[in-house]
């Protein structure tokens, strides 16, 4: 890889063991990819809390503030684990308070969240961001036409120390054309809610090799924000997908020949009521009916997604524990329309924490004894991560379903009727 | 057994850079460390997974490309620092989480061979894996 003479002085510890590192991380990753260069990035996201300790410090040893803008993924809560009677929490209060001072020395911003976009960090189209989170790398390319390419959270890390990423991949004009096309068959749309999106996005994901893009046609033009949205950040549970093009939606696809690069297809995959059925299904991994814990937030909620859960637990006691991973930010928006109270009230608790990942309700090395068995979400994504790294019974349904589980603790969802 | 006493190379591509070998463990599907490897038992713990219960631990797992979360390589550090990490890996097409995982957890790994591996090589066949020079050896059971 061609590197310029800042770079040879960062690769050579010039600038601290830290920068050093990651530079030798990012020139083997770029060189195992063939990159000719590497280039600046307008902003980077890591996560300190996903980082092992280890590899934060051998990363960040000896590295001052940068020029840059760096912010963070969602994050721990020990202190509120702990008020909640979640019995191991207090192992994890240690190494989060170390990295989080350090993340604090660097300058970056405490973002928190899996969906900055809703906090006004959005990038522009074209822009090169550097990040770890598969949800927020496949939201920032597809949604707003960002340069993001698959990256894992250690990578991420090397990149924001560095200021800089490998020109590889997603970062090239030229592959970002869809190479593999999804059709509707025989499907009306017209009353699909959130988890339909995130049931489709669910199955296209594990359709498509590796993580070329992707190309939806046949969805009603400029689809709801939210919509989109579970439609592209389910893909890359169930596969790789890091840039989906919805026609009429997406700033890449006005149209299907511009998504496509005036190419055809290599690949055509068909979506209708048997896969849909199928994907549902296998979203519900469960033996009895009985919901223990209810999840929302899996992206980061929005301010019109606790409105509507605030609106249906109003004045109601909830039998499950329920989780909201948001945004400080947004919970605090929540908060002035009443709606976190409104919710906390009922029963239910808020975390800028990934709800699925590290569900501290579900996660034994977090909950102990007081773990939930099982959970009941909307998100595909949730689903997936629930059963797999949790390890619990998975209940997927509507929002509607899911707010009706966490009232009566019993599972009465249904596989869609589809039209 | 006919045909396997000889030894038999196939070269692919640096991935990830050094030397291991061991007993293959062979897949044709897609794999992330996160998810489909418990880091504190080294076994697959999905549910409905084909693998499911099967231990990775210092085995060269052969499968067909990465998938899934960007935490895919903070779990490969985890279980490799817990020793539940493969020995070495071999994939038809690595993709960058995969990449930058087995680079940070220094898991030796191949990707674009120029034979068909799922044909050439079967689980419990014993596989020496030269990532740094592109070479497998299939050593045969």
């Amino acid at each position: 890889m061609l590197l310029t003479d800042e770079e040879k002085r960062m690769q050579a510890g010039d600038y601290g063991p830290g920068i050093q590192r990651a530079m030798d991380l990012l020139v083997k990753l770029g060189d195992s990819f063939d990159a000719e260069r590497l280039v600046p990035i307008s902003y980077g996201h890591i996560s300190y809390d996903f980082c092992p300790e280890k590899f934060w410090d051998l990363m960040t040893e000896g590295v001052g503030k940068t020029r840059h803008r760096v912010t963070t993924h969602p994050s721990y809560s020990p202190e509120l684990w702990k008020e909640w009677g979640l019995l191991l929490a207090d192992q994890w209060a240690g190494e989060h308070e170390r990295k989080l001072k350090r993340y604090k020395e660097l300058g970056w911003l405490r973002t928190e969240t899996c969906a900055e976009y809703l906090l006004g960090i959005v990038p522009r189209k074209g822009d090169i961001v550097s990040m770890g989170g598969s949800c927020m790398q496949v939201a920032n390319n597809s949604l707003f036409g960002a340069r993001v390419d698959r990256m894992g959270i250690l990578v991420s890390l090397a990149a924001a120390v560095c200021g800089r990423t490998p020109l590889m991949g997603l970062l090239l004009p030229e592959n970002r054309y869809a190479s593999h096309m999804v059709e509707l068959d025989d499907l009306d749309v017209s009353d699909w809610t959130l988890s339909h999106y995130h049931c489709l996005g669910y199955y296209i994901g594990d359709q498509v090799p590796g993580f070329k893009p992707v190309v939806v046609n046949g969805l009603p033009a400029n689809l709801p924000f939210d919509f989109a949205r579970a439609l592209v950040i389910s893909m890359p549970t169930s596969g790789s997908v890091t840039l989906a093009h919805v026609v009429g939606t997406t700033p890449e696809a006005p149209t299907l020949e511009a998504a496509l690069g005036g190419k055809k297809p290599e690949h055509l995959i068909r979506v209708g009521k048997r896969e849909m059925t199928q994907t549902w299904e296998r979203l519900n991994v469960w033996d009895n009916d009985r919901v223990e814990h209810v999840v929302f937030g899996c992206p980061h909620a929005t301010i019109d997604e606790i409105g509507r859960v605030a609106a249906l637990v109003e004045g109601k006691t909830i039998k499950t524990s329920l989780l909201i991973g948001a945004s400080a930010p947004v919970e605090a928006l929540a908060r002035r329309q009443g709606w976190a109270e409104c919710i906390e009230k009922a029963g239910g608790h808020f975390l800028p924490v990934c709800p699925s990942i590290t569900n501290p309700f579900t996660r034994r090395d977090i909950a102990g004894d007081n773990q939930a068995k099982s959970a009941a979400t909307d998100s595909a994504r949730s689903a997936h991560y629930l059963a797999t790294v949790s390890g619990v019974k998975v209940f997927f349904g509507t929002e509607e379903e899911c707010i009706n589980a966490a009232i009566t603790g019993t599972w009465k969802g249904e596989i869609p009727k589809w039209k | 057994m006919e045909g396997r006493d000889t030894k038999m190379e196939i070269r692919a591509h640096t991935v990830s850079a050094g030397k291991a070998e061991g007993e293959a463990v062979v897949y044709n599907g897609p794999f992330s460390f996160l998810g489909d490897l418990d880091p504190a038992t080294g076994k697959v713990p999905a549910p409905r997974h084909e693998l499911e219960g099967k231990s990775l631990v210092n085995k060269v797992f052969v499968f067909t490309t990465g998938k899934g979360s960007s935490g895919g390589d903070f779990a490969a550090w985890a279980a490799k620092e817990n020793g539940n990490a493969p020995a070495a890996m071999i994939c038809l097409e690595s993709e960058p989480v995969l990449s930058g995982a087995v680079i940070a957890a220094e898991i030796p790994t191949v990707d674009r061979p120029e034979k068909n591996v799922f044909d050439l090589i079967k689980t419990g066949d014993y596989v020496r894996v030269d990532a740094t020079a592109g070479i497998i050896e299939v050593v045969g059971k």
